[in-house]
C-alpha cells in the first residue's frame, strides 16, 4: 500500500518480521530501528532502516531521539520488552511530554509498577523486593507462618520474577530452599510474591486518547504452555469487571496512547488481583491468534493508536465488536520437548489430525540431549489451532501437554 | 464408497482448503516475509501426501511453485536436479526436504505429462528426470520402510512412498522398469569411469526382482528385457559358475581352492565375458584375479579377456602388472580390473616415460590434505593409496570415461582426459604433484602460477562427485584455469584464446575463432567462422588430414525444444566417417551422460554410429551449428572455398532456430565467460 503523507511516521524500535510485514502493508510511514545486523537484510529488502543498538539508556539516548525527529518521524513504537524505555525516552522528544520518560520506567521495573498499582489502589497480592536468596528464603518462610502451615507440611509456593524481563523469562515458582539454592547471582534483584490459587489471564488493550478502543482477553489454557482467544464465555462473563480494572489501570499509570497487556488473577470469589503489565506486544503470538478470528492486524492497530495523528474515525472504522465479530476460537501451545534424549520433531498423529489443527513453527531438533529446564524457559515452537467450541478448544490444548513432539 | 475411504476424501478436501489458504498467504507475502509463510504450505502438503493426495498437489503445482516454494533454492532450476540426489532427500529425517523434494517431483510430473509448462525444462526432460528417480529410488516402491528409515524418518517414511507410488502409476510402471534396464545399457555403453550410480541402480533391480508387481512390459520386448535385466544383475552379484547364487566371497575363495584346473579355466572365461559385456565388474571377480596371481598367473589374460595387443603387453610388463593387481584391485575396488585390462589394451605402457611413472605411483606416499579428502568421499574401506591407485588405473583405461560430477567446471574434467589419451605421463605427474606434494605448477606465457593457495583457501566447497584422480587434482585445476582466467582480465575478447593453449599444453593450436561477439553475445562472421570450421577439421576441406591431437573446443549447449542452455567445454576427438558413410564429428564431453537430445533434431548419440566408448558424435552439419569456438594450426590452411553455399545456410539456418534466435539482431545477450561449462 502507498503510505499516505497526511497520516503519521512512526518508528519500531526492535526488530520483529511480522511487525515489518503489517508496517508495509499500512498505509503510514514507517521506519525500523534495530541493531546494525538487520541492516543488511533490510537494504536487501528495500526496508527503511536506521541502525541502532538498545542497550541500558545511555547520555547519547538523545542522539537517536534527534535522528528520528530529524526524519519527521511522529512517534516511537516498542516491539520488546527492552524498547520499551526507549520508546519512552523517544516520544518524550518526539511529542514534548517529558513525563512519558518516568511512565515507561514503571513499566520496565516489576516492583515499582506493583507499588504504583498499589498506591493506585488496585488490588495486588502479597510481594516484595529479593536482593539475594536469604530474602527469598525469608519471604518464603514467612508467606508460609501466614498460612499456619507447621514445619513438614509442604510450602505454599511463591514467585520469583527478575525485574525486567518479558514474561516467562526469568518466572521461577519456588516451593523449597533447594529451589532458592537453584536461582543464579546474575537473576538479582528480583520480584518475590505470593501464590495465588485462581485463573490467570491477560488482556491485550489498545488505548488511544486516553480511551480503551479494543480489549481482548487471552484466556491461558496453562501458563507458559496455551493460550487461546476469545476467553470462554465462563471468563468473557467477567469482561465488564476486567474493563473498569484496565479503566483503573490507564488512570493509575496516566496512559494517553498505546497498547498494554497485562496480567491478572480471579479468585474463586470473583475479586481481581493484578500480576504485572507490559508496554509492547505479548509473547506467544495472541497478535496472530487475533487475527485469525478477527481479521485485523494487530501490528497495525499498534500504528493506529500510537500515531497521533489518527482520527477517531479511523478507529472506529479499523476495529472490530468485541466477541460478536469473531469467528471462532484460535489457541497455540508451546512446545517443550518431555524426553531427556530426542533424534526428531513427530507430530503426534491425533494432534495433526484434529479439524482443528492449523499448523505448525516447530523445527526439527538442533541437539540431542534436552536441556534441563531451569526457570519457565523458551519453548521450541508454536502450535496452532482454531475451531469453534471453546470447550473443545480447551480440552485439545489441555491435552497437547501429555503428548511427545520429539521423540 | 466404504466409510473410512470416505473419511478420507473428507480429510483430504479439508486438507485442500488449508494448503490453498496457505499457498494463497505465501503468494501474497512480500520477500522478506515469505520464509515464515513457507512452513505452513510445507506441512499441508506433508499431511496431504500423507493422507493420498498427491494427485490434489500435482494439480496445484504451477500454484505451488509460482507463490514461490522453490524460491531461493536449487529446487528452482529444475534442470539442474540431480536424480541420484533425490535418494538423500527422500530419505531425509528432516520433513521440509523431503517435503521440498515431493513437490519438486509432482511439479515436474506435472511438466511431463503436458499440464504444465514450464520456462526452465521440457516435457521429455523431465519424463527423463522422473525415471530416473524412480529408477534410484525402486526399492521404496516395493518394500516397506526398513528399520533405519523408521527410526530416521516414522511416520514421515510413508511420504516418499505415497510420492513415488504416484510417479509410478502416473508414469507407467512398465515405463520404469523398460527404460531403466534400457538407460543402464546406454550409460554402461559409454564405459564411466564412475559406476556408482549404475550399480545402486542394478542393485534395486535386484532387490525387486522378487517381488509381485515387478513386471516388464510383455509386448515384444518382453524376452530380451528380461534377459538384459539378467546379465545387468548377474555381472554384479553371481557372473560365473561358482558364485552364481552370490554365496559372499569368503565362501568363494574356499570353493577357488577345490577346484581344477578347467574349472578355473571357465571362471576366468566367465568373468571376462561379464566385464566386456557390461563394463562392470563383480567383487568375485576382483578376487578371483588376485586369486589366480599367487596361484595360477598364466591365467590372467584370459580373466581379463585381453587381445593380442593386451596380453603382449601384460607379457612385456608383467612385474609391473602384478604390482598392480597387487595394490590397486580389491573386492572394494573391483573396477580396478577393468581399468587394468583397458590400460593394457592401450599399448600406453610402450610409451616409454609410462611404466616408470606407474612405479612411482605405486609406492607414491599420500599428504595428509589428499588422504583426508579421499578418505572424505570414499571411506576407509581400503586405504587412500588404493583408492587413488585404483583411480589412475581407470582414468588411464578409459580417458573418455571421466566425468566432471555436478560441478561446473568442465574444464578440467576436459583436460584430465586429453592428457589420459596422448600424455598419460604427464598426467602422472601432475598426480604425483597433487597427491604428494600438494601443489601444481603451471605457467601462463612464462609466469608461474601455484595450485597451493587451494589448499587454505578454497572460494567454493570442493567437489565430492567426482573419481579418485578428479578428486585429488581438480581442486588444483580449477584453482590454476580461474587464475589464468584473472591474468586475462582486461584483454579484448574472449580469454579461452589464450587460456587453453597454456592450461592443455603446446599441443592445442594457437589459432582460434569464436563466431559469438564477447561484448553483445550477437553472432558474428557467421559465414566465415563455418567456411575455417570446414577448412580445419573436415577431411574433404582439408587433404584428407586426420585429426591429429584432441582439440578443446566450446559448444553452444541447447535443451530439447533447442533453447539456449549455456556454454559448454568438449574435447573434439576427431571427424571421420561412420559406418553409413555419414561425415561425423566424434568428441568427448565431460558430463556425466553424453546422450543429449539439442533440439531441432539435433540429437548425440553415443552408440551405434561408429563410436568409441565415450565419445559422443553428431553428423558434421549439425555439430557446426553448435559450435562456438574451435582452436587449430595457423599453418594449416585448408580450402575454405570449397565448402558449399548449401552447407553454410543450412547450418545458419540451424543456428538461427536454436541458440542464434535472439543473437543475430545485437540484442544484449549474456556472453561467454570463462569457467562456463
Amino acid at each position: 500500500m502507498e503510505p499516505n503523507p497526511e497520516k503519521g511516521y512512526v518508528a519500531l524500535l526492535g526488530w520483529s518480521l511480522n511487525a515489518v510485514e503489517a508496517a508495509a502493508d499500512f498505509d503510514r510511514r514507517y521506519i525500523v530501528v534495530a541493531p546494525d545486523w538487520a541492516e543488511d537484510y533490510c537494504k536487501q529488502h528495500d526496508i527503511p532502516y536506521m541502525p541502532w543498538n538498545f542497550e541500558r539508556l545511555n547520555e547519547r539516548s538523545m542522539e537517536i531521539a534527534e535522528k528520528l525527529k530529524q526524519q519527521g518521524v511522529d512517534v516511537a513504537i516498542p516491539l520488546y520488552e527492552e524498547t520499551v524505555e526507549w520508546a519512552g525516552a523517544i516520544n518524550s522528544v518526539l511529542l514534548d511530554k517529558p513525563r512519558l520518560l518516568g511512565q515507561s520506567m514503571l513499566m520496565r521495573d516489576k516492583s515499582l509498577m506493583k507499588r504504583r498499582a498499589q498506591l493506585g489502589g488496585i488490588r495486588v497480592g502479597i510481594f516484595e523486593e529479593a536482593h539475594d536468596r536469604d530474602d527469598v528464603i525469608r519471604f518464603l518462610r514467612r508467606v508460609n507462618q501466614t498460612l499456619l502451615k507447621l514445619d513438614g507440611d509442604p510450602n505454599d509456593p511463591i514467585h520469583f520474577k527478575a525485574f525486567d524481563k518479558a514474561g516467562c523469562l526469568g518466572h521461577r515458582v519456588i516451593r523449597t530452599p533447594d529451589d532458592v539454592d537453584a536461582i543464579p547471582d546474575e537473576e538479582f534483584p528480583a520480584l518475590i510474591e505470593s501464590h495465588l490459587d485462581g485463573w490467570e489471564f491477560a488482556v491485550e488493550a489498545w488505548i488511544h486518547n486516553g480511551e480503551i478502543c479494543f480489549l481482548n482477553i487471552s484466556e491461558y489454557v496453562r501458563l507458559g504452555y496455551s493460550v487461546h482467544v476469545p476467553a470462554s464465555p465462563e471468563l468473557e462473563k467477567y469482561r465488564d469487571q476486567i474493563r473498569q480494572q484496565i479503566e483503573k489501570l490507564i488512570k493509575v499509570f496516566d496512559i494517553d496512547f498505546g497498547f498494554v497487556h497485562p496480567e491478572y488473577f480471579v479468585t474463586n470469589d470473583g475479586e481481581m488481583y493484578f500480576g504485572e503489565v507490559a508496554y509492547r506486544p505479548p509473547g506467544f503470538k495472541v497478535f496472530e491468534l487475533l487475527e485469525r478470528v478477527y481479521g485485523f492486524n494487530a501490528y497495525q492497530a499498534l500504528e493506529l493508536v500510537f500515531d497521533p495523528k489518527t482520527t477517531p474515525e479511523e478507529i472506529k472504522a479499523f476495529f472490530p465488536r468485541e466477541i460478536v465479530d469473531a469467528d471462532g476460537y484460535a489457541g497455540c501451545f508451546g512446545v517443550y520437548p518431555r524426553r531427556r534424549v530426542v533424534s526428531r520433531l513427530e507430530i503426534p498423529e491425533e494432534t495433526e489430525d484434529h479439524p482443528y489443527f492449523e499448523s505448525h513453527e516447530l523445527t526439527p531438533p538442533v541437539q540431542e540431549t534436552v536441556t534441563k529446564r531451569t526457570a519457565f524457559g523458551t519453548h521450541w515452537g508454536l502450535i496452532y489451532f482454531r475451531g469453534e467450541d471453546p470447550k473443545e478448544m480447551h480440552r485439545l490444548l489441555k491435552r497437547q501437554e501429555e503428548l511427545d513432539f520429539y521423540v | 464408497m466404504s466409510d473410512s475411504e470416505s473419511l478420507l476424501e473428507e480429510k483430504r478436501a479439508r486438507l485442500c482448503q488449508h494448503l490453498d489458504a496457505s499457498v494463497e498467504r505465501l503468494a501474497a507475502a512480500r520477500d522478506f516475509a515469505k520464509p515464515a509463510k513457507l512452513s505452513p504450505v510445507l506441512d499441508n502438503a506433508r499431511r496431504l501426501l500423507l493422507a493420498g493426495g498427491a494427485a490434489e498437489l500435482e494439480q496445484r503445482a504451477p500454484a505451488l511453485e509460482q507463490a514461490g516454494v522453490f524460491a531461493g533454492t536449487d529446487w528452482a532450476y529444475p534442470q539442474i536436479l540431480l536424480p541420484a540426489l533425490t535418494c538423500h532427500a527422500l530419505t531425509s529425517p528432516d520433513s521440509t526436504v523431503v517435503v521440498i523434494e515431493s513437490l519438486s517431483e509432482l511439479r515436474l510430473l506435472a511438466v511431463a505429462l503436458g499440464d504444465y509448462k514450464h520456462e526452465l525444462i521440457s516435457a521429455e526432460q523431465a519424463h527423463h528426470y522422473l525415471t530416473q528417480v524412480l529408477a534410484m529410488n525402486l526399492a521404496m516402491l516395493f518394500s516397506p520402510p526398513s528399520e533405519a528409515e523408521r527410526t530416521l524418518q516414522g511416520r514421515l517414511a510413508q511420504v516418499p512412498r505415497a510420492l513415488l507410488q504416484h510417479l509410478a502409476e502416473r508414469i507407467g510402471y512398465e515405463h520404469i522398469i523398460d527404460k531403466l534396464i534400457a538407460e543402464i545399457w546406454r550409460i554402461l555403453r559409454q564405459r564411466p569411469v564412475q559406476v556408482d550410480a549404475v550399480k545402486q541402480m542394478i542393485t534395486q533391480i535386484a532387490i525387486c526382482r522378487g517381488s509381485a508387481n515387478f513386471s516388464v512390459n510383455g509386448d515384444g520386448g518382453g524376452e530380451t528385457l528380461m534377459q538384459g535385466t539378467e546379465r545387468l544383475v548377474s555381472s554384479l552379484y553371481g557372473p560365473t559358475q561358482l558364485c552364481r547364487e552370490d554365496p559372499g566371497v569368503q565362501v568363494y575363495l574356499e570353493r577357488l581352492g577345490n577346484v581344477d584346473s578347467s574349472a578355473l579355466q571357465s571362471e576366468a572365461y566367465g568373468f571376462a565375458r561379464a566385464m566386456h559385456d557390461t563394463g562392470l565388474v563383480s567383487p568375485y571377480h576382483a578376487v578371483f584375479v588376485r586369486f589366480i596371481c599367487e596361484h595360477h598367473a598364466h591365467l590372467l589374460v584370459d580373466a581379463l579377456g585381453l587381445s593380442g595387443t593386451g596380453r603382449d603387453c601384460l607379457l612385456c610388463y608383467h612385474d609391473l602388472v602384478m604390482a598392480l593387481v597387487q595394490h590397486a584391485i580389491t573386492a572394494d575396488t573391483p573396477q580396478a580390473v577393468f581399468g587394468l585390462t583397458l590400460l593394457l589394451e592401450r599399448g600406453i605402457l610402450y610409451q616409454p616415460a609410462v611404466a616408470p611413472s606407474l612405479w612411482r605411483q605405486i609406492g607414491l606416499p599420500l599428504s595428509e590434505w589428499s588422504s583426508q579428502r579421499l578418505s572424505t568421499v570414499f571411506g576407509n574401506a581400503v586405504p587412500p593409496r588404493t583408492r587413488l591407485l585404483e583411480g589412475v588405473v581407470l582414468v588411464l583405461g578409459l580417458p573418455l570415461g571421466i566425468g566432471q560430477g555436478n560441478n561446473p567446471t568442465c574444464q578440467s574434467a576436459r583436460a584430465i582426459s586429453i592428457w589420459s589419451y596422448i600424455d598419460p605421463d604427464f598426467l602422472l605427474q601432475l598426480i604425483t604433484c597433487a597427491a604428494r606434494d600438494d601443489e601444481i605448477v603451471m605457467h601462463f606465457e612464462g609466469q608461474p602460477i601455484s595450485s597451493s593457495p587451494v589448499l587454505t583457501n578454497a572460494l567454493q566447497p570442493l567437489p565430492v562427485d567426482l573419481d579418485p584422480v578428479s578428486i585429488v587434482l581438480v581442486p588444483h585445476l580449477d584453482y590454476i584455469y580461474n587464475e589464468m582466467g584473472r591474468l586475462c582480465l582486461g584483454r579484448e575478447g574472449d580469454p579461452h584464446r589464450w587460456i587453453n593453449p597454456e592450461f592443455h599444453g603446446w599441443r592445442v593450436g594457437r589459432g582460434f575463432r569464436i563466431n559469438v561477439d564477447v561484448g553483445t553475445g550477437t553472432i558474428v562472421d557467421i559465414e566465415d567462422f563455418i567456411r575455417h570450421f570446414y577448412a580445419y577439421y573436415h577431411p574433404y576441406f582439408n587433404g584428407n588430414q586426420p585429426l591429429i591431437h584432441p582439440q578443446p573446443a566450446g559448444l553452444a549447449v541447447t535443451d530439447s525444444a533447442a533453447r539456449f542452455i549455456g556454454w559448454h567445454a568438449i574435447t573434439i576427438q576427431r571427424a571421420a566417417l561412420d559406418p553409413k558413410g555419414v561425415m561425423r564429428v566424434y568428441f568427448f564431453n565431460p558430463n556425466n551422460d553424453s546422450g543429449q537430445d539439442w533440439g531441432d533434431g539435433v540429437v548425440v548419440s553415443t552408440a551405434n554410429n561408429g563410436e568409441q566408448f565415450g565419445e559422443s558424435s553428431l553428423e558434421f552439419e549439425q555439430f557446426a551449428s553448435r559450435i562456438y569456438i574451435f582452436h587449430y594450426d595457423t599453418q594449416e590452411r585448408g580450402e575454405p572455398a570449397q565448402v558449399s553455399a548449401d552447407a553454410v545456410e543450412r547450418i545458419k539456418a540451424y543456428i538461427s532456430r536454436s541458440w542464434g534466435q535472439d543473437r543475430g539482431l545485437g540484442e544484449a545477450h549474456p556472453a561467454p565467460r570463462v569457467g562456463e561449462a
